[in-house]
C-alpha cells in the first residue's frame, strides 16, 4: 500500500460513530492481505465477472459507478480503495429479467489474512434480478480480517433483490461499507444477516434518489459471547414520494453486545416521504448487552417518519404459558426466540430466500443457545 | 393567492415577535448597578466576586478549580452552533440593588415596573408562598410565607442560604453537578451568582409551588444562577421556573446549573416555562438523583432563545425510584432548540419516561437528543421513551437522536418518535365544522402538546397556550 502514509487514520471511541466500539486492539499490519478466492455463480441475461477482469474487458459497465457510490472518505474505505484486487461486477442491461439468482460465495478462511473486497451491482432501466452474497469461515477461531465495498445501483424502474449474509469467524474483524442508490420507481429489498465477526462495523445506507423509487431493509443478527456487532443504517430520502422500510432484529447470548444506529434523513424537497424505522433487539443473559441510537434528521414537512426501538428479555408470561402446557424451559424459551425472529422472515416474499434465510436464523439460534 | 387578506397576513407572519422589544423588550437604565464586574472572565474576576460577596474560603477555591475546568476544556462542537459566544465580551457579575428584599415595599421602583411589564404581580397575588424573584444575578425580592418557615422549609435564594445555611449547602454542594463535568457547567462553578435554595425536611409537603421569576437585563451580562433542592424523606416539592428577558442587539449567554436532590420517597418536580428573547444562548446543565422509592419528575417548556442546548437528567440511584421527563419545544424563525432528557436507571426495579413534543415552523429546527440506559445490576427496570415532532413547513427542520443502553436482559425499554406535518384531513373535519384554517391549526398543535401542558400548574397552561398561538399565527397560507 504505497498510499499508505496518506490514508486517513483509523477511529478511536472518540470518533463520532465510533463510541460503542472499541478499535483498540486492532492492529492492521498484523494481517496481510490475500487475494480473494471467490465462487461465482452468475445467472442467464446478466453479466456476473470478477471485477479485475470487468475493469479491463467491460470498462464502460464500471464507468462512473465504482467508487462513487460508497465515499472514501471512511478510513476503512479509504483502505478498500488502496488495497482492493478484486471483487464481483453483476450487471444487468436495461429490460432484462434474470430469473435465476446470482450466487456469491467468499470464504475467509486463511488465519492472519486481511481481504478487501469490492461488489458492484448495475441495475440499468427496468432490469429485475436477485443477488445473494455470503461470506463464511470454516471455523470460528480463524483470526482474520475482512473489508468489503458494497456499491447497488439500481436503475429507473428497475427492481433488486440483494441478498448479504455473513457467518464469518467469530474472531473476525469486520469493516463493511455498502451503499445503494435507488433511481426514479426503482425498487429495492435488501436482506442482511449477520452472526459472526468479533468486532468491526457494518454500515448499510440507502439513498432513495429518484421520485417514487422504495426500499425495503430487514437486518437480523445474532451474537454469541466475545462478539460486538456493530450496525450503522442510513435511510435517506432525496426525491419526492419515496418510501423505506427498515426493520432490525437481534437476538444476544451471555456476554454479547451488539450496537444499532439507524438514521432517517429527509432531504429539502423531498415531501411525500414515508419511512419507517425499527429495531428490536432480545437479550438473553443478564450480560448480554445492546444499545440502540435510532435518529431522525427531516428538512421537508409533508411527511411520515416513525422509528420505533426496544430492548428486552423473553417475555415471562409466555414462558410460563407454553412450560404451563407442557413444552420443556429450553425448548419453550427458543419457541419464543423463533417467533422473536419469525416477523423478520415474513417481512419476505416467500421462496427459496425466505426459506434458506429462517433456516439460517434457525441452525444459528441452535449454535448460540 | 395575493389576496389583500393574504398580503396582511403575510406581514402579520413577518411580523411576529417584531413587537417583542415594546411587549416585553423593555430595559431599565442601566444607571444604579451596585456592583458590576469588568468584561471577561480571569482568576481576578472570579476572586473579586468571591470577595464581594464574602464567601467562605471553600467556596472561592471551589471557584478557582472551577476556572481552570473551564478554560482547559474545549467549546462542544455538537448540537448547537455555539461559535458565536465571545466568552471574553462578557460582564460575569452584575449586583443590582444593595440589599436583598423581604417586603414586597422595599422592593425598588424600576424593579416593580419591570415585573408589571411581565405580568408576574398576578400570579405573585396568588402564590405569595415564595416567591424567589430573579433580577440581575441576585435575588432581590424574596418572601417565604410563615407557614412555609413554619414547616422549616428553606427558600431563599443561593447566597443568603450560603451564609446562613452553610453546613447543609456546603454538603450536597456540586455532588450531582460536579464543576468538571461540561464546559459550561464548569463557566457556571467559576462565577455563579443567584439562583434558589429550596430544602424540604422529612415528611414535609409543600402544598403550592414554589416559584421564581429570572430575568436578564444588562447588555452583555451573562446570568449564571444556581439552584440546589434537597428534598428529605417523604417530602414533596413542586418548583416553577419561568422567564423571559428583554430584547438586546448583541447575544447573551444564560447557563444555569441545577441540582435536586431526591431523598427516599420524597417527591420532587421541577416546571421550566423558558421564553428567553431570542439572542439568548440557553445552555442549562440539569440533574437530578432519586433515591429509593422517590419520583423526580422534569417538566420542561421551551420557547424563546436563539439556541438551547438542555438536557435535564435523572440519575435513578435507589430501588423502585421513578423518574419522568415532560418536554415540550417550539422552534420558530431563526431558532433551535436542542432539548431532550437523559434517564439512568441505576438500581433494580426503577421506572422511567420520557414523552417529548416539538414544533418547528418558519425554519426553526428542534432537536431531540437523549439517553435512556439501564445500566449492569439495574434488574427488572422499565422505561418509555415517545418523541413526537410537528413540522408546520418546508423550510424547518426536525432532528430526533435518543440512545438507548440496555445492560441488563430483563429491562423492558421501548422508544418511538414520529415526525410529521398537520394531517390534512384534520384540518379538513375541522373546517367543515366551521373553524378556519387557522384556528383549526392552532387547535391541532394545542391538542399535540395538550400530554405536557395538562402537567403544568393552570395559570401555565394558560400562558403556554396562549403563547404557542401568538407564535402560530399567520402560520398557514
Amino acid at each position: 500500500m504505497a498510499e499508505l502514509a496518506t490514508l486517513p487514520p483509523l477511529p478511536d471511541q472518540k470518533t463520532k460513530g465510533w463510541e460503542f466500539t472499541d478499535l483498540s486492539e486492532l492492529d492492521l499490519d498484523a494481517y496481510e492481505t490475500a487475494r480473494p478466492n471467490p465462487s461465482i455463480e452468475g445467472a442467464e441475461g446478466a453479466t456476473v465477472l470478477s471485477l479485475a477482469e470487468a475493469a479491463e474487458s467491460h470498462p464502460a459497465l464500471i464507468a462512473g459507478k465504482l467508487g462513487t457510490l460508497v465515499p472514501g472518505d471512511d478510513p476503512f474505505v479509504a483502505r478498500n480503495e488502496a488495497a482492493w484486487t478484486d471483487g464481483v461486477l453483476v450487471h444487468v442491461p436495461a429490460g432484462t429479467t434474470v430469473a435465476e439468482p446470482i450466487r456469491i460465495e467468499l470464504p475467509l478462511a486463511q488465519p492472519g489474512a486481511a481481504v478487501y473486497w469490492r461488489t458492484l451491482v448495475v441495475l440499468e432501466e427496468g432490469a429485475e434480478a436477485e443477488v445473494w452474497e455470503h461470506s463464511s469461515s470454516p471455523s470460528d477461531e480463524t483470526d482474520a480480517l475482512l473489508n468489503s465495498v458494497v456499491e447497488l445501483a439500481v436503475g429507473q424502474a428497475a427492481t433488486l433483490r440483494y441478498i448479504s449474509t455473513q457467518d464469518i469467524s467469530e474472531r473476525a474483524w469486520i469493516f463493511s461499507s455498502q451503499r445503494a442508490e435507488v433511481e426514479r420507481d426503482g425498487r429495492l429489498d435488501w436482506t442482511a444477516l449477520g452472526f459472526g465477526s468479533g468486532r468491526g462495523k457494518v454500515r448499510m445506507e440507502t439513498k432513495l434518489a429518484g421520485p417514487g423509487s422504495e426500499a425495503r431493509v430487514t437486518g437480523g443478527y445474532a451474537g454469541a459471547p466475545g462478539q460486538h456487532l456493530d450496525y450503522d443504517t442510513t435511510q435517506e430520502h432525496a426525491a419526492p414520494n419515496t418510501f423505506s422500510d427498515l426493520a432490525f432484529r437481534g437476538v444476544l447470548a451471555d456476554r454479547a453486545t451488539a450496537v444499532w444506529r439507524g438514521m432517517i434523513r429527509v432531504d429539502p424537497g423531498a415531501q411525500g416521504t414515508d419511512a419507517f424505522q425499527e429495531s428490536r433487539n432480545l437479550l438473553l443473559s443478564p450480560d448480554a448487552h445492546a444499545d440502540a441510537i435510532p435518529g431522525l434528521e427531516i428538512e421537508a414537512d409533508d411527511v411520515r417518519c416513525t422509528h420505533a426501538a426496544a430492548i428486552a428479555q423473553i417475555d415471562r408470561d409466555q414462558l410460563f404459558y407454553l412450560t404451563s402446557r407442557g413444552l420443556d424451559p429450553a425448548d419453550a424459551k427458543q419457541l419464543i426466540i423463533e417467533g422473536f425472529l419469525e416477523s423478520l422472515v415474513e417481512r419476505l416474499a416467500e421462496g427459496p430466500v425466505r426459506e434458506e434465510i429462517s433456516a439460517a436464523l434457525a441452525r444459528r439460534l441452535a449454535e448460540i443457545l | 393567492m395575493a389576496t389583500p387578506e393574504a398580503v396582511a397576513e403575510k406581514k402579520e407572519l413577518a411580523g411576529i415577535n417584531a413587537d417583542y422589544k415594546e411587549k416585553f423588550g423593555f430595559h431599565d437604565p442601566e444607571t444604579g448597578y451596585a456592583y458590576k464586574a469588568p468584561k471577561g472572565l480571569s482568576r481576578e474576576v472570579v476572586e473579586s466576586i468571591s470577595e464581594y460577596k464574602d464567601e467562605p474560603q471553600w467556596m472561592r477555591d471551589f471557584r478557582l478549580k472551577a476556572l481552570e475546568h473551564f478554560e482547559s476544556r474545549p467549546t462542544p462542537n455538537w448540537g448547537g452552533n455555539l461559535g458565536q459566544i465571545d466568552f471574553d465580551d462578557i460582564h460575569y457579575f452584575v449586583r443590582a440593588s444593595e440589599k436583598n428584599s423581604r417586603d414586597w415595599d422595599e422592593v425598588p421602583e424600576d424593579i416593580k415596573n419591570t415585573f408589571d411589564r411581565l405580568g408576574i404581580p398576578e400570579a405573585e397575588r396568588k402564590f405569595l408562598s415564595g416567591v424567589g424573584a430573579q433580577y440581575e444575578s441576585e435575588v432581590v425580592y424574596h418572601q417565604v410565607n410563615e407557614k412555609l418557615e413554619a414547616q422549616g422549609v428553606i427558600f431563599t435564594d443561593m447566597d443568603t442560604a450560603l451564609r446562613e445555611h452553610e453546613d447543609l449547602v456546603r454538603e450536597h454542594w456540586a455532588t450531582i453537578i460536579p464543576p468538571n463535568d461540561n464546559k459550561l457547567a464548569a463557566l457556571n462553578s467559576a462565577v455563579w451568582s443567584g439562583g434558589s435554595f429550596v430544602y424540604v425536611p422529612a415528611g414535609v409537603k409543600v402544598e403550592m409551588p414554589l416559584q421564581a421569576y429570572f430575568r436578564i437585563n444588562t447588555e452583555n451580562m451573562g446570568q449564571f444562577e444556581r439552584t440546589l433542592i434537597i428534598a428529605e424523606e417523604g417530602s414533596d416539592v413542586h418548583y416553577i421556573e419561568g422567564c423571559t428577558a428583554p430584547v438586546y442587539s448583541t447575544d447573551s449567554l444564560h447557563s444555569a446549573v441545577v441540582e435536586i436532590v431526591a431523598k427516599p420517597s420524597s417527591r420532587v418536580r421541577y416546571t421550566t416555562v423558558q421564553n428567553w428573547s431570542q439572542n439568548v444562548y440557553n445552555l442549562v446543565t440539569k440533574r437530578a438523583v432519586a433515591q429509593e422509592k422517590a419520583t423526580m419528575e422534569w417538566v420542561d417548556c421551551n420557547l424563546g432563545s436563539k439556541l438551547t442546548m438542555k438536557y435535564p437528567s435523572i440519575y435513578l440511584l435507589g430501588p423502585e425510584a421513578h423518574g419522568e421527563i415532560l418536554s415540550i419545544a417550539f422552534a420558530g424563525e431563526g431558532q433551535h432548540q436542542d432539548a431532550g432528557g437523559k434517564i439512568i436507571h441505576a438500581a433494580p426495579r426503577t421506572s422511567s419516561s420520557i414523552f417529548s413534543k416539538s414544533i418547528s415552523k418558519d425554519g426553526g429546527r428542534s432537536t431531540y437528543r437523549g439517553l435512556l440506559e439501564v445500566a449492569d445490576g439495574a434488574t427488572e427496570s422499565r422505561s418509555k421513551v415517545v418523541c413526537d415532532a410537528l413540522l408546520l413547513d418546508e423550510d424547518s427542520r426536525s432532528d430526533t437522536y435518543p440512545t438507548i443502553r440496555i445492560g441488563e436482559n430483563d429491562a423492558d425499554v421501548g422508544h418511538e418518535a414520529t415526525v410529521s406535518k398537520i394531517g390534512d384531513e384534520q384540518v379538513f373535519y375541522l373546517q367543515s365544522h366551521g373553524l378556519d384554517e387557522e384556528e383549526a391549526s392552532k387547535m391541532i398543535v394545542n391538542g399535540f402538546i395538550e400530554p405536557v401542558t395538562k402537567e403544568l400548574p393552570m395559570e401555565y397552561a394558560v400562558e403556554l397556550n396562549r403563547l404557542i398561538e401568538l407564535q402560530m399565527e399567520g402560520s398557514i397560507g
